[in-house]
């Protein structure tokens, strides 16, 4: 973890006050973000994404699965992340679970909506192939290899990113049976479906460092917020996802001022992430 | 036990600020109404006790409707001989559900992470440093599961945090808001939790007017999520008072 001394927290705090933070950014501006995609032969779909020195891979691997019986129209989605040694020596073991936990369940959240399914940003209706008895189960990976701050953003982008990558087999009900026996599938080798992603929405993480928020903190800076909250916005603009961080309590007025500047942002980091996006898929079927 | 019998139990809905516009579409299919007969900006009347369970430094027993929490605080006891000297105290919570708690045998998947998210409302306010190098544990068992859960688990467990006499900057209050279609319920019950397209969760310092942990998901609009804002504000601040009133109650009979 980042240590800093007296005087360090005095720069990283003045510089944000003035607009003007220790590598040179503006307060609502983001790091040079860098994708690939495509870097994990075996799964349906992957992506890596460099958010300066943040470094994490996404992968999607799909899977024949049983709807569940409480939603039997839909497929299923489960997102894992895993914070490896390498980004930090205290990640080995244990130690990352709980921050692996904590993000899990703010991807899971920003993805899969609410209980009804609406605002979700993947559709898990088009997942399903027999209603009641055979969907695709979706397993979403993050792997972190290299922390320096702002893990969640990194690793909404890089989901965002490996779902644009996801081709699912064609899936053929070969023959109708009984309702009580499970169907005969013939999942195609050649066809295969991509997957549609314009609803997924993106995370922007606004930390709160004295009076001002900062978007695309460095693990520096981290160490000096005292809240930080995670909105997911998608296309249309709503708020699809809201999550705070941190044990200090915050105004509601400030929340309120938070997602409207996590409204603004988010329209020139969706469209920047769309072109790196597909420079990334271009890129991928040329090689 | 510290409620007289036959008093009535309070409740905390909070004022809803004149809706000055028409509802735009009479929508009959996404016509709402509440299993309970509730309006949708009412809670369910609040049912609060101290000391429920006498070997515990401080609990609190909490009765919402339906749902049904008890949470037991121990401590501040030393910390295990395994964990590194620290000179501010730690918390350790635990949310539990009886297999007995939701109509379905055994507990859904998605309680797990109540534990850290417990853990997340209660480090903000309670004043860790009055009791370096040891532990308070904080235990919620959840004996029946009838909506709003993970909200008047934090009600209760600051309540049991007072009643053993754990520094905090401020009582925290939590509620939920549910939206179903273009309306927005509060406290909602399981059935409406089950269909609902989000979820508004806000824990907040009813005093300070401060929002310790907010968590939103599902698809909101910016005016929703002011409205949902200010209800949950309104019901917070009503619900620490039903609160503080408990625990005076509970002061006042104890010198009797």
């Amino acid at each position: 973890m980042v240590g800093l001394s007296i005087g360090e927290q005095h720069f990283v705090k003045g510089g944000i006050a003035q607009d003007l933070r220790t590598d040179g950014r503006k307060r609502l501006t983001y790091r040079p973000i860098y994708v690939e995609t495509g870097v994990i032969p075996q799964a349906n779909g992957s992506a890596r994404v460099k958010i300066g020195g943040t470094d994490v891979i996404a992968s999607v691997k799909a899977e024949i699965g049983r709807p569940s019986s409480l939603q039997p129209d839909k497929g299923k989605v489960a997102v894992f992340i895993d914070c490896s040694p390498t980004a930090e020596p205290t990640f080995g073991g244990r130690g990352g679970e709980e921050l692996s936990s904590e993000l899990a369940l703010a991807l899971q959240r920003c993805l899969l909506g609410g209980k009804s399914g609406a605002g979700a940003g993947i559709n898990l209706s088009s997942l399903l192939i027999k209603e009641g008895k055979v969907c695709w189960d979706l397993y979403i990976d993050g792997l972190v290899i290299s922390s320096d701050g702002n893990l969640l953003d990194a690793l909404g982008a890089a989901i965002k990113a490996a779902l644009t990558n996801t081709a699912i087999p064609k899936v053929n009900v070969s023959a109708e049976v009984a309702d009580d026996e499970q169907p005969e599938i013939d999942i195609s080798d050649e066809e295969y479906l991509q997957f549609d992603t314009s609803s997924v929405p993106v995370i922007v993480t606004l930390t709160k460092v004295g009076m001002h928020y900062i978007v695309d903190a460095t693990a520096e800076e981290e160490s000096q917020m005292s809240s930080a909250v995670s909105i997911s916005v998608n296309r249309v603009g709503h708020i699809c996802g809201l999550t705070k961080r941190g044990g200090c309590g915050l105004d509601p007025s400030v929340i309120l001022d938070m997602i409207s500047v996590a409204k603004h942002v988010t329209e020139t980091l969706m469209s920047k992430l769309d072109s790196e996006i597909s420079a990334a898929e271009a890129c991928e079927d040329e090689s | 036990m510290s409620a007289k019998p036959g008093a009535t139990t309070p409740t905390y809905s909070p004022k809803v600020v004149g809706r000055s516009r028409l509802p735009i579409f009479k929508d009959s299919d996404l016509d709402w109404s509440r299993p309970d007969g509730r309006g949708f900006p009412q809670c369910r009347p609040a049912l609060l006790q101290t000391a429920a369970v006498s070997s515990a430094s401080g609990s609190a027993y909490a009765e919402f409707g339906n749902t049904k929490v008890i949470v037991s605080v121990f401590g501040p006891r030393e910390s295990k001989k395994a964990m590194t000297y620290s000179d501010v105290g730690r918390l350790n919570c635990n949310v539990s559900y009886t297999t007995f708690a939701s109509p379905t045998l055994g507990q859904g998947t998605d309680h797990k992470e109540y534990s850290s998210m417990l853990h997340k409302a209660l480090e903000g306010v309670i004043m860790m440093e009055t009791f370096p190098k040891t532990t308070v544990d904080v235990f919620a068992l959840v004996l029946e599961s009838g909506g709003s859960d993970l909200s008047v688990v934090i009600s209760c467990a600051s309540l049991a945090l007072a009643d053993a006499g754990i520094m905090m900057y401020d009582l925290i209050t939590a509620v939920s808001v549910s939206c179903i279609g273009k309306n927005l319920m509060i406290d909602p019950v399981t059935e409406e939790e089950g269909c609902e397209d989000g979820s508004f969760m806000m824990t907040c310092m009813p005093s300070r007017y401060e929002v310790t942990q907010l968590t939103v998901t599902g698809e909101w609009t910016t005016p929703n999520i002011n409205e949902a804002m200010q209800l949950c504000l309104d019901a917070c601040s009503k619900l620490g008072e039903i609160m503080r009133d408990c625990l005076k109650q509970a002061a006042s009979a104890s010198d009797e």
